[in-house]
């Protein structure tokens, strides 16, 4: 296996169990959004479907991952979450926007207060993300011609800039009320730029800047945790009215997936 | 929240005993300890490690760290059931909870990293530094201003204390019943302490 192996598990061992924890995350806020639409339509459980699998084929290859079965069932199961994920994100936009009254012409509304557009596709991320990571546990050492460690930067990249316009619509349609909510554009946005520059042109001072802002947009997203935390406890009633405050307050998990994509980023530059 | 009324006398039998457990305290305040003191273990231990040269110590640093992130993972999953049961108004207490909630979970992200650090030390075979040690001050000072606001929730607020729990028997037997007490709260404003009136 490639790599250098940290406290007994190799980079992509490490990779394949944040990818269960990170689509565990996802699956929990989207039963937040599709319980509270009240599962009006059977294609609302898709994602649990193909996200469980993926977090069962993820475990598997990360606890094994010389067993023969666990790095097809991976390959598998990610391209299964990356299909659902991109249809996922076609149903949001159709259901959540062009068949809404006003449609398009009421794009910022129903960017802001529809279906969030591109949650799906942090579904299809976490499978592009478990595809590479099944090639990596094979022993490839690109993915599409690309090296192991770019290609997971890449990945970071594209993840976090998904996840900056993500929480950048939701933030200005809480009117960025707390100063904090300004923090997803500060450290974050910086990773994006210095993951690019290492992939492309990685020296010293790149592997030095990226790994500290990488290390704040971790510390980053459990401040996010903390916060919107601090947002259920804002709302009437509070934890007191817990399920209530859960559905109608902020994603409860979102901000931890800025934890879980940089510690991706992480185990590329340290251990690969 | 009423407090609960005592049915019954004296306990006799281990079922009867049995019949009262009811797993009902509040579990954050006692894992907070464990977050508290493994942390603040892991510093001391670390600290005398560095300065004293002693392998066994810094070890001893290690492992406290590694089980106060383990621990702590308890701490908050009780801490959001306790959450739940703080009262529902608006007030100065929610304030303090609220604020104890997010810091919760920023000291758990710093622990988070500090024991990542101190695992890749460890796996690099190289002891802890000023650095480390400075680091792991401020999460400390970050842990001790959590475990004030905690603090202040309990023992200034009664949260998850005050009218949930039976009183002492000798308390109870000096408490006034809240139809009575409004009666001497009203007569107070007649009669003053010295006899005078208000």
């Amino acid at each position: 296996m490639t790599g250098t192996p940290f406290i007994g598990l190799y980079p992509f061992q490490w990779i394949a169990l944040l990818v269960a924890a990170i689509t565990l995350l996802l699956l929990a806020d989207a039963l937040a959004g599709h319980y509270r639409s009240g599962f009006a339509f059977r294609s609302q459980y898709t994602p649990f479907m193909s996200g469980g699998l993926l977090i069962v084929s993820a475990v598997a290859a990360g606890v094994a991952p010389s067993a023969w079965w666990t790095k097809g069932a991976l390959r598998a199961a990610g391209w299964l979450a990356l299909a659902s994920g991109v249809i996922g994100f076609g149903f949001h936009h159709y259901y959540g926007i062009v068949k809404k009254p006003g449609g398009y012409k009421w794009l910022l509304h129903y960017l802001m207060y529809g279906a969030p557009q591109l949650a799906p596709l942090a579904l299809a991320a976490t499978g592009a993300l478990a595809l590479i990571t099944a090639q990596g546990l094979a022993g490839e050492l690109s993915f599409v011609g690309v090296n192991m460690s770019a290609a997971l930067l890449i990945f970071v990249a594209i993840a976090l800039v998904g996840a900056i316009l993500q929480s950048g619509i939701l933030h200005y349609r809480g009117a960025f009320n707390n100063p904090a909510m300004y923090a997803p554009f500060f450290t974050p946005l910086l990773a994006i730029v210095a993951c690019l520059w290492m992939a492309f042109a990685p020296s010293r001072a790149a592997s030095l800047a990226l790994s500290t802002l990488l290390w704040l947009t971790f510390l980053t997203g459990f401040v996010g945790l903390g916060m919107h935390l601090r947002g259920f406890g804002r709302q009437m009633g509070g934890l007191y009215v817990a399920v209530f405050n859960w559905l109608e307050g902020p994603p409860a998990f979102a901000p931890a997936l800025f934890a879980g994509f940089s510690a991706v980023g992480l185990v590329a530059i340290y251990l690969l | 929240m009423k407090r609960p009324i005592e049915k019954g006398g004296t306990v006799r039998s281990a079922k009867e005993a049995s019949s009262l457990f009811k797993m009902g305290a509040p579990m954050h305040p006692i894992f907070v300890h464990f977050t508290i003191a493994l942390t603040a273990s892991s510093l001391v231990f670390d600290a005398l490690g560095f300065f004293t040269g002693r392998a066994s110590l810094t070890a001893a640093g290690g492992w406290t760290l590694v089980g106060s992130a383990l621990m702590t993972l308890v701490t908050i999953s009780t801490g959001l059931t306790s959450s739940t049961r703080a009262p529902v108004e608006e007030g100065e207490a929610r304030s303090f909870l609220r604020a104890h909630m997010a810091l919760g979970l920023i000291f758990y992200g710093l622990l988070v990293a500090m024991a990542l650090w101190r695992l890749s030390l460890w796996q690099a075979g190289t002891g802890v530094s000023w650095l480390y040690l400075g680091a792991l001050g401020i999460v400390s000072l970050v842990m001790t201003v959590q475990g004030y606001l905690g603090g202040e929730l309990v023992y200034r607020y009664g949260v998850e204390v005050e009218q949930a729990y039976r009183e002492l028997p000798e308390r109870e037997a000096k408490s006034v019943p809240p139809a009575s007490s409004s009666r001497r709260a009203a007569s107070a404003t007649v009669v003053g302490k010295d006899g005078g009136t208000t």
